[in-house]
């Protein structure tokens, strides 16, 4: 139980990441595919921050006198978070966009028909 | 002293202050990038003698390191940076006859954050910043490969997300599980650490990182997405994928193995997966239809050939692959240039469509014959002065291996003599006899290209101009101490 | 006059030729003219010059070196000479064609970079020269479009596969020793190991091999020579291919040295026995091909490549007179070879480029000069005594009798009788017998095409009388190889067996030639009558329906065309289909399907962790 406390952020980060992987590997449809590829974001993300996280830390910031520095949640993987997240976005948005012009030119979304370019 | 971060800073701010140069006139704007590079390429050009004599460490904000984000301006990132601003402007200067249509802003200023962007990946210190600005990198290039807006650039483009996407995924949670154990994201204090930590607990994060920055360097079997990339791309960005974005995504790669995580011993590993890109990509190439798509296998190939000699792990390879990598850039970059103008006149990308073009434009036919020559390494151009490097290289090391990968990388050279010069004979000798209406490229592209041209032909006949900076380049590799030091203090 | 001068004319003038004929094309003419003569001025004028300089520095720092010697000015000489009457040939043949700015442009690279390669003093410098050459051979042999593309892809493809051996042998010889110098690194090389001079023996052969079209790597040559411009193909079976016999007697008399060369290997296993039995099959199965050729152009380039073969066994026979008949016979073959290559186009140019064998004839009366330099120059293939032919194969034949190989000399004999057979056919076939109607009034062959015939005819007959004029020179360059030099006088070879003297011969011949022209003209009884006075078993002859040049050798032709395949062209092309399949199913790895591309980057971490887990190499 203390090992499942413990490491239930990674055992989380790591199965979105699988999940994410597995959608983008196995799914046919377009949209689903950017659903997978938001989902291994977030496991990512996710990830990140339970590498700085510490399980009853406070905030990084000496506030109060007798604060323990160990104690401290570790600030630098927010930051990458919060950077990591807007790139995500960014991604999204222009997978979404191109997506409808590509249903534009095609008709579909079913990636086993959007194969004019190969070879 | 000038400060190298301008080069990272002017192009960003321009990038940005560019929609508002729109508001105000929309004739201008298309000269802000040939302004931005070519001051980048004075500034590199005033800091190369500095650089060779000591590293510049950048500190922004004023924290020392390992603590703050730096800049490492050592002899790689300068020639890197010189060699963007010098694509950079040529190709931006070919743009201005090129980019007739579309939402031309747009195209501006991905093309700034995209060379910014490279600029950065080259330039950083630091592993999240590398991460930053490769996905700057990254997210522009996805943008502009869809730029003509047509049924391929918008495949393309979503197919090259989709694999760039997973990429920079692995990347970052490279640098989670690197950040994890070691608590520190500076490369140099990373490369410190390295030793102190066991060695499977490196080597997962370092294949996340290799896989996701090996996608955009277009290694074997990453490569997927670059044929439809820079096929559907416009032909001027095609030239920058093709000639910056995947060496730029090669160097990080290298700096990742040769510095951060001194794995010279999985060169050994690289040297097959070089030979086997490059066989890859020259074969592909051999019987393609689509001229954009020959040269992009081609690319695919001379990022093989520059693997191989960067893997050889000896001063003398090393200098070589980055010779193959300028000789590369100026050739492919050349020979996107001249085919963008040679499709936009035929109005078909289909080799076969280009029968009797010599007489149409004979200067463009000519330019993208010397751009052939070059690539495939015949003298007097650049291809031949850094194939001869690279074969010396091997040869040097003394050993059996690499004497016979010589001669399966010499095969792959003979296959892609074969589609080339078929291309070239379509060219010229193809077609009608009769006598044609000439329809040249317009004046101010002609010009870029014929810097491609010239240069080609000055360091292909005298390769030793930049022996100086390509040793002290392959040094900084060599001698990872150097780098940790300079850095570290 | 410095040699760097010699290239910087030879090379510039390349380029002024190409911008003066945006100008105007008389200027143009003139200036190429003047500058292929120029060349030839320059280069006689360093007749038994030693020299050497280093010109350049800034290839990786490699001192690049160029030098003359008697080896260098014999193949200068000869490669000025015949691009300067190919050139003036060029003049009227070239006149309407398209383009002649670019072909004019080439014929002067070439030559410049074919002057490079023998004034070479270093390996760099040669190679970047032999790849000029290559490249710009390449271009000129695409020129006439359709089937020359194929032509010129084929031979682009083995020309390259022979560099890169190349580039591989002057590396690992840079790489070994440190130099490129050519006398350093014969010096450096006399201790090295044997197999190592074996290997590089072989691997330089490879790249001369495809160059003088020895027999399994002789595929390129027949089409290229077909379809090149006449007097581009007589300079590329005159000089370019035979830059493979230069290179030949670099790699084995200067590099490797003549006394390391002759004893590599044992008996029949050694290396210069099996070149000189290569050189052997070279001379017998092309010459018998060329004799089923309907295309002039053709049989001549099958005939290229048998001569190529008597070089070959002359100079890997590895004794002072085998070297200076292989040599002696490469300057021979590029007369009489250049001299038929433009006779043919002669024809070529008044019967609007018609060379099929089959349906010409009877020329002899409509263009006397041509038939006059066609004569000469089969005579001098045969061998007849008094063309410069008889002179080189009798060394060479000499060579073989003395050197106790009879089974190699039969070989060359074989070969002779299969020239006469073939040439003969050429000959009649295009001037003898009967002229058909539609060439009835052609046009004349105009003065610059017939005065490099004359010529040409002219050095035949010269160097036939007087071979020592040449063999001076040659004997020089034997003698700076090491072998032991020949007594040598202005009308022929003394040898300790017998005693080559032109002069007795050319005295014998005149009396019996007197003889016979005295008989032939007071006994004269045939009556001069039109071709068609004539009849067919009571009926008039059909007008174009019989012309009797049509299978010539119909009976041969039917015995000996199964054996008489190119197997090897076949082969090469098998692979080459091959290596184009596999190609097309190699990229088929890029389905399309994104899915898959995904599965690629598993894949890719997966087996970076199982190479891990195996080898354990990080």
């Amino acid at each position: 139980m203390e090992f499942l406390s413990n490491y239930i952020y990674y055992i989380g980060a790591f199965g979105l990441i699988f999940i994410g992987l597995f959608i983008i590997l196995v799914k046919h449809n377009l949209i689903k595919v950017i659903i997978g590829i938001g989902i291994l974001d977030t496991g990512v993300n996710l990830f990140l921050i339970a590498v700085g996280y510490i399980s009853k830390g406070t905030a990084p910031i000496f506030s109060k006198a007798g604060l323990d520095a160990n104690n401290m949640v570790d600030p630098v993987p927010q930051a990458l978070v919060l950077t990591s997240i807007v790139i995500g976005v960014a991604i999204l948005a222009l997978a979404l966009s191109l997506a409808i012009r590509l249903y534009k030119h095609y008709g579909t979304l079913d990636l086993r028909k959007i194969k004019e370019q190969r070879w | 002293m000038v400060n190298p971060i301008l080069l990272i800073v002017v192009p960003l701010g321009l990038a940005f202050a560019l929609p508002i140069v729109n508001l105000i006139s929309k004739k201008i704007i298309k000269y802000i990038p040939v302004l931005a590079f070519l001051f980048n390429l004075i500034l590199s050009l005033l800091l190369i003698p500095k650089v060779l004599e000591q590293t510049i460490i950048v500190k922004i904000g004023g924290f020392h390191p390992p603590f703050g984000i730096n800049l490492f301006v050592g002899p790689v990132g300068i020639l890197f940076s010189t060699l963007i601003a010098l694509a950079g402007f040529l190709v931006s200067i070919y743009a201005l006859s090129y980019i007739k249509e579309g939402p031309k802003e747009k195209y501006h200023i991905l093309y700034l954050l995209l060379l910014t962007g490279a600029t950065g990946v080259v330039l950083t210190g630091d592993m999240f910043n590398l991460f930053v600005f490769f996905e700057i990198l990254c997210i522009s290039s996805y943008a502009l490969v869809a730029y003509l807006g047509n049924k391929a650039g918008i495949e393309s483009s979503i197919k090259y997300l989709i694999q760039g996407s997973v990429g920079s995924s692995l990347l970052l949670l490279g640098i989670g599980l690197l950040y994890g154990q070691l608590g520190t994201l500076n490369m140099a204090d990373i490369a410190n650490q390295i030793n102190s930590i066991s060695s499977p607990s490196i080597f997962v994060p370092m294949i996340f990182i290799i896989t996701g920055l090996g996608i955009e360097a277009a290694i074997f079997p990453l490569n997927a997405w670059l044929p439809d990339a820079h096929s559907s791309a416009p032909s001027s960005i095609s030239a920058i994928l093709s000639g910056i974005a995947i060496e730029v995504g090669l160097y990080a790669v290298i700096r990742v193995i040769f510095t951060i995580f001194n794995a010279s011993s999985f060169l050994m590993f690289f040297v097959f997966l070089g030979v086997l890109t490059l066989l890859i990509g020259e074969m592909s190439a051999f019987s393609q239809k689509n001229i954009k798509r020959m040269l992009a296998y081609s690319s695919i190939g001379q990022i093989g050939l520059i693997m191989f000699a960067i893997s050889l792990n000896t001063q003398l390879g090393i200098s070589a692959g980055f010779f193959q990598m300028i000789s590369h850039t100026l050739g492919k970059g050349l020979l996107f240039l001249s085919v963008g103008f040679l499709i936009y006149k035929t109005g078909s990308m289909k080799i076969s469509s280009f029968e009797g073009i010599g007489k149409k434009m004979p200067i463009t036919s000519l330019l993208f014959t010397i751009g052939a020559f070059s690539i495939v390494g015949l003298p007097p151009f650049a291809g031949f002065a850094s194939k001869f490097m690279i074969i010396k290289a091997a040869l040097t090391t003394g050993q059996l291996l690499f004497t016979v990968l010589i001669g399966v990388i010499l095969l792959g050279t003979v296959i892609e003599g074969a589609y080339f010069f078929k291309v070239i004979q379509s060219i010229y000798f193809k077609g009608t006899t009769d006598i044609i209406k000439r329809d040249e490229a317009p004046l101010i592209a002609l010009i870029s290209m014929s810097i491609f041209v010239l240069l080609i032909i000055f360091i292909g006949v005298y390769p030793d101009f930049i022996a100086r900076i390509l040793n002290s380049a392959a040094s900084e590799f060599i001698n990872r101490i150097d780098y940790i030091r300079s850095v570290l203090g | 006059m410095s040699l760097e001068l010699l290239l910087i004319i030879a090379f510039s003038g390349a380029f002024l030729t190409y911008l003066s004929g945006k100008i105007s094309s008389q200027l143009r003419d003139g200036v190429a003219v003047l500058i292929s003569l120029g060349l030839v001025a320059i280069v006689s004028f360093l007749y038994n010059v030693q020299t050497e300089t280093v010109f350049y520095q800034g290839f990786f720092g490699i001192s690049l070196i160029l030098r003359m010697n008697s080896l260098a000015w014999f193949f200068a000489i000869a490669i000025v000479s015949f691009t300067a009457l190919c050139i003036i040939y060029s003049l009227s043949y070239m006149k309407d064609c398209e383009r002649s700015n670019y072909y004019y442009f080439m014929m002067l690279l070439i030559n410049a970079s074919m002057l490079t390669i023998v004034l070479a003093g270093d390996l760099v410098t040669f190679f970047v020269a032999w790849e000029i050459m290559s490249w710009s051979t390449f271009l000129l042999i695409s020129y006439n479009r359709n089937g020359a593309l194929q032509a010129g892809i084929k031979y682009i493809v083995l020309s390259l596969i022979g560099s890169m051996c190349m580039l591989v042998g002057i590396l690992s010889i840079y790489t070994s020793f440190g130099t490129v110098n050519i006398a350093d690194v014969a010096n450096h090389l006399t201790p090295s190991s044997v197999g190592y001079k074996l290997f590089l023996l072989i691997i330089f052969s490879i790249t001369f091999g495809i160059k003088n079209a020895i027999m399994p790597l002789h595929t390129w040559l027949p089409d290229a020579y077909a379809e090149s411009p006449s007097p581009f193909s007589a300079v590329l079976s005159g000089m370019l291919t035979r830059m493979g016999v230069f290179g030949f007697l670099l790699i084995m008399y200067v590099i490797v040295g003549m006394k390391t060369t002759l004893h590599l290997g044992r008996g029949f296993l050694s290396f210069n026995t099996i070149l000189c039995w290569l050189g052997a099959i070279t001379i017998v199965i092309p010459t018998f091909i060329a004799m089923l050729q309907n295309d002039a152009k053709k049989l001549l380039a099958w005939h290229g490549i048998g001569q190529g073969g008597y070089m070959i066994v002359g100079i890997a026979f590895g004794t002072s007179l085998g070297a200076a008949g292989g040599i002696f016979h490469t300057l021979n073959h590029a007369t009489y070879i250049v001299l038929l290559f433009l006779s043919v186009g002669a024809i070529e140019y008044s019967t609007n480029g018609l060379r099929d064998l089959n349906s010409l004839g009877g020329l002899f009366k409509k263009m006397p000069i041509a038939f006059f330099g066609g004569l000469l120059g089969i005579s001098g293939l045969i061998g007849v005594p008094l063309t410069n032919g008889f002179v080189s194969k009798w060394l060479i034949y000499k060579t073989l009798i003395l050197g106790n190989a009879p089974f190699l000399a039969f070989a060359a004999l074989l070969g002779t009788w299969g020239t006469v057979l073939s040439v003969y056919k050429f000959l009649h076939n295009l001037f003898l017998g009967q002229l058909p109607e539609e060439h009835k009034e052609i046009k004349k062959a105009p003065l610059t095409m017939q005065i490099p015939i004359v010529i040409l005819s002219f050095t035949i007959i010269l160097f036939g009388i007087l071979p020592g004029l040449p063999l001076k020179v040659i004997n020089s360059i034997i003698v700076a190889a090491g072998f032991q030099a020949l007594d040598i006088n202005i009308w022929g070879v003394t040898s300790e067996t017998g005693t080559l003297n032109m002069l007795n011969i050319f005295a014998a011949i005149a009396v019996f030639g007197a003889i016979f022209w005295g008989i032939f003209k007071v006994a004269r009884k045939s009556t001069p009558v039109d071709q068609y006075d004539n009849y067919a078993a009571g009926a008039a002859v059909p007008k174009n329906k019989y012309h009797y040049t049509v299978e010539y050798y119909a009976p041969f032709y039917r015995m000996g065309k199964p054996f008489l395949k190119d197997i090897f062209d076949m082969f090469y092309n098998r692979i080459a289909e091959a290596i184009g399949s596999i190609c097309d199913s190699v990229r088929k790895i890029y389905t399309g399907y994104v899915g898959s591309y995904v599965m690629y980057i598993v894949l890719f971490i997966a087996s970076l962790i199982f190479v891990q887990l195996t080898w354990s190499i990080f």
